[in-house]
This record gives structure tokens, sequence and C-alpha cells, in this order.
């Protein structure tokens, strides 16, 4: 804090965490690398250290065969993040700014709900999807990954709500606003960066998902990651179209995770932790 | 009453507005929607998952479902692979928090001694990246780095004249894999709650204890242990329910093999239900898995609002 000097008790401390990044880093770093491995080079042993970065031939291959399978990802995540926050955010207000009488019975029922294992819904989930139709969808899976991750987004952004300061609501009621304009017109406009936060969790964790999508899409609507568990099936593995896909899949969580650092303990604890 | 709204044009519409514009429909119309929604994806399923579980039914043919009573839950606790996979994925729980706590404590304290050079904080999402991942992806990783044949590790391993280690190849070597991939990617996890929790202890109570003569274990356990208490518990508890729906990994790496090592709860229920189509007993397991992960909400939701109010 008091000076960006170099003392010598931080030795210890910095071999430390140079080993621990190191361990953190080396195995996805490993895969990546073999994303621009020709497949011999992939399983050599001894292995081949540095790869020819201009051999693009494997995310060619991926990108072009699997192209409509990275496009139902994105659609399915997107959809749900835009619809759990749709469904959040005025839920997130009422329970911040309305009292009523159950209100903190309210709010702790949603939380709860973020707690159930998603194999607990599994059966249910399925034949009601075979009923409706919506079994290898993807309006399914968007509603599927809405709900699951809609007490997430509930109680991240009552955390942000709450930040805004209870005059300028009390204000913008006594002007005679509707809550729904207090909701667009004050509240909205000062957690905005809350909300972006909100929903690029939202989006990691249904772009993540991966058991759902596992029994509710067979051929159309499959994700990425489904796709990506078919290369590891009984007979050869394809180790050159696995390392270039999860080079591909984790591209948004990893970039998320330089970008959003500073959101990132408040994400992981439902809000319940300021960042 | 016919009178009433007989009498039409402006004097009627007046009320309607009114409850309109009332708090009381504004803020149901806000939360009712997510209720109705959460009670389909929660409440619903449970009922639903209870009732399957009292019956012999395939997914294949719902309709032909008969009445068996709790023959389910007793063919399920007399299963050694369910009851396999209890153990394991409560033993899996166990260790994996303990190793996540002890090493997530020591790599949050150097990053907190080292928070004055600004490179140090920058390689703090570098640590962080394993939680991050897709875990399909983590799973996927390390069957490429532990492959008996091409793998990386017994290569480099074999360099310095260990190994080879069977990592996915015996019961024993399994288990301890799956342990070590789950300590890999969830310490950065708990390195974050602890070292949130390390930053906010003022540093004149470091100062006071230091003129006081106090020992690092005196530090460690009257001041940095009460201060981090709280949050560790609500880590703890978000892991096991995180433990409880551990899947993606093994489903990838070890299908729960050799043998039943590496079966855990979830996986068993998966296999149930959609490979061999048991609703019944799949049902059965689903509710013993969300018994128990509705025994430790209730601590968790208490914990959380405690948390929140300080």
């Amino acid at each position: 804090m008091s000076s960006a000097k170099l003392r010598p008790r931080d030795i210890g401390p910095m071999v430390l965490i140079l080993v621990f990044v190191f361990i953190s880093v080396a195995p996805l770093l490993w895969l990546a690398l073999a994303a621009f491995k020709p497949t011999a080079d992939i399983i050599a042993i001894p292995p081949v250290w540095i790869p020819d970065f201009t051999y693009l031939q494997n995310f060619k291959d991926v990108l072009t065969q699997f192209w409509p399978f990275i496009v139902n990802s994105l659609i399915a995540t997107a959809g749900a993040t835009v619809l759990a926050l749709i469904l959040a955010v005025p839920t997130a207000f009422a329970l911040v700014n309305h009292r009523f009488h159950g209100r903190e019975a309210l709010a702790d029922w949603i939380l709860s709900t973020r707690m159930m294992p998603p194999i607990a819904a599994a059966v249910p989930l399925f034949v009601i999807f075979r009923g409706a139709g919506l079994l290898d969808s993807l309006p399914g899976l968007i509603i599927a990954y809405a709900g699951f991750n809609l007490p997430f987004a509930v109680w991240m952004t009552m955390s942000f709500v709450r930040r805004v300061p209870k005059e300028l609501i009390e204000a913008a009621r006594l002007e005679g606003c509707t809550w729904w304009q207090v909701l667009t017109g004050v509240v909205l406009p000062l957690s905005k960066s809350g909300l972006a936060a909100v929903a690029t969790f939202v989006f990691i964790f249904a772009w993540n998902e991966f058991m759902l999508a596992l029994f509710l899409t067979t051929r159309e609507a499959k994700t990425f990651p489904v796709v990506i568990s078919s290369f590891i099936g009984t007979g050869r593995v394809y180790w050159e179209y696995i390392a270039a896909a999860s080079v591909i899949q984790c591209l948004p969580p990893v970039l998320f995770t330089f970008f959003m650092q500073k959101h990132i303990v408040s994400g992981v604890t439902m809000g319940a932790v300021k960042d | 009453m016919a009178n009433a709204a007989m009498r039409a044009g402006t004097p009627q519409e007046a009320p309607r507005r009114a409850f309109i514009h009332s708090d009381r429909f504004q803020m149901t119309a806000f939360i009712a929607p997510t209720c109705i929604f959460l009670a389909m994806l929660t409440i619903w399923p449970f009922i639903y998952s209870v009732y399957l579980s009292l019956h012999a039914v395939k997914l294949t043919a719902m309709k032909r479902a008969v009445f068996v009573g709790a023959n389910n839950y007793v063919n399920l606790l007399s299963d050694p692979l369910f009851l396999r996979a209890m153990l394991n994925t409560g033993m899996l729980a166990v260790t994996s928090i303990i190793c996540e706590i002890i090493i997530a404590f020591v790599v949050a304290k150097a990053f907190v001694s080292l928070s004055h050079l600004k490179f140090f904080n920058g390689l703090r999402s570098l640590f962080l990246l394993p939680m991050m991942v897709t875990p399909l992806i983590v799973g996927m990783i390390f069957s490429y780095v532990f492959n008996p044949v091409l793998g990386i590790a017994n290569y480099v391993l074999g360099g310095i004249g260990l190994g080879p280690i069977p990592w996915f190849g015996d019961s024993m070597a399994a288990m301890f894999s799956i342990l070590l991939i789950n300590v890999w990617q969830w310490t950065p996890f708990m390195m974050l709650l602890i070292m949130a929790g390390l930053l906010s202890i003022r540093s004149d109570l470091y100062e006071a204890a230091r003129v006081d003569g106090a020992k690092w274990h005196h530090v460690l356990r009257l001041l940095e242990i009460p201060s981090i208490k709280g949050i560790v518990l609500l880590g703890i508890i978000l892991r096991i329910i995180d433990t409880l729906r551990f899947f993606d990994v093994v489903y990838v790496t070890t299908r729960g093999g050799p043998g039943d090592s590496t079966m855990v709860l979830t996986l068993y229920a998966y296999q149930q239900n959609f490979q061999f189509f048991q609703a019944g007993v799949g049902s059965a397991a689903a509710v013993i898995i969300l018994v128990i992960s509705m025994v430790i909400t209730t601590f968790a939701v208490r914990l959380l609002r405690r948390i929140e109010n300080e």
C-alpha cells in the first residue's frame, strides 16, 4: 500500500503465487496449445511443446462442421439472459421497495430455489417439454436456462437495486410517477453497470451448462457443449476437434474473468458479499 | 350492480385506474410472473417426482405406471451402486472442501500481502480462470493431461523418475484424480471469498497485534479466523450444493468407473432416468438428492441473510 517497492519478506509469497498461478493455468494452456497442432503432434510423445500458431486447420474444421451448434448455444444463452432479466429486474425492484407481509419469506423462497439441484427437476421437465413439443427446441432451452438462473438474477439484482438512494425513489413517487416509471426512469439508469454484471453472469452460467442440454436436446437444438462431449465417444477420440472446440467454448468465460474481475466476488455469492 | 355498470363513462373508470395505479396491483404484477415461473420449475416437479418415485414406471411409457409404494426407495437403499454414489459424493464434498480451504487460505494470504504490487494483482485473474471455465471442458482438459498414452502428466512425472500414475485407470487413483480436479477448479472460488474476508480486517488490528507481540497463530486464531468465519461457511454451503450436482467432469472422464469407484449422486440419477429409462427409481434418487439439498439450503438461506445484514 505505502510503497510499491520490493521487500525481502515478499519473496516467499511471490514464489508461492507464481507456483499456484502456474498450476491454475498450465492445464488450460496445454489443451489450448493442442488446438494449433496437427493430429500427429497432439498425440506425440515426447510432446511437441511449441506449436506452429499459423496452423489453423482444426479451428476451420470445427467452425465449418459445427457452426450451427455454436449458433444454438448463442441463441439459447442470449435468449435465456434476456428472459431472466426481464423477469428478475421488476421482481427484485418490488422486493426491495415494496413493504408487504411475507416479503422476506418470499425472497428466501426465491433464493432457496437456486439451491435446487437440476437433476431433481429433470424428469418432470422432460415430461412437460415432451408434452408441449419443447424437446429439442431452442425456446425450450431458453425457458429452462432462464428458469434455473432466475433466482440468482433476482438476488444479485436486489443487491444493486438496494444501492439506489431511497430519497430519489421517494421524490419520484411524490411527483406522481407510477412504480413502473420509477423503475424505468430512476432505478434502471442508476444500476446499469450492476445489471450488466448480472446479465454477464447469467450468460456465462447458461453458456457453461451441459447436463440439461444433454437430455433436453437430441439433434436440432443441440448446444455446443453437447457436441463437444460427443468427440470423446466409444471409438476414436477426436483430440484435434476437442482442443479447438474447447478454445472456442472457453473464450467468453475467460474474457469475462479479465474484464469483470471486480464483480466476481458479488457474483459468486449472489450479491451477499459486496465488491 | 348492473345499474352501476350501465352508468358508463368517466365516473366508473376512475376506480379502475386507481386500482391499476395502486401499489398492490403494480407490485403484484412485478413479482407474480417470477413466482409462477419458479413454482412451475420447483414445486410442481417436486410433487411430480414424489408421485413417480412411488411407481414402477418407464420414461418411454409414462402412461403405464404401477403404484409400488416405497419399493423404489427400498431398492435404492439396498443398491450398492447408489450407496457408493452417496458415499463418494459425501467423501468428495468433505475432502475437497477441506483441501480447498487450506490452499485457498495460504494463497489468499499471499495475495493480500502482495496487494501493493500491481503485477501480482493482475495475476489474480489468471489464478481465478479454472472456476470460470466450462466444467465440461475441465473434464476434457484432464482427460487429455491424464491420458495414459499421450498424457503430459505421466510424461513429466517420468522425466523426474516418478510414476506412471494410472490416473483414471484404477479405482483408488480415479477417485483421487476426481478429487484433484475438483480442488483445482474450486480453490480459486474459496480463495476469492477468503480474500474478501481478509481484506475486511482493519490494518490497525494487525498493527495492534504486532505491538502486543502476538505470534502468527494468535493472529490466525483470534483475528483472522473470526473475521472470515461467516464467509467461509457460506463458501462451504455453496460448495456442498455444487457437489450434489457434480456431473459434467465425471461424465467425460470416468462415467462413474472403473467399476463403481467414481459414481456420484447426480450421475446415478441421470443414468437411471435417461439411459435405463427407470423413471421410478431415478425419481426416488432425485427426491433423496433434493431432500439433502433442502436441509442444507435452510442453513444457507439464514446465513446469506445474516451476512447481508452485517
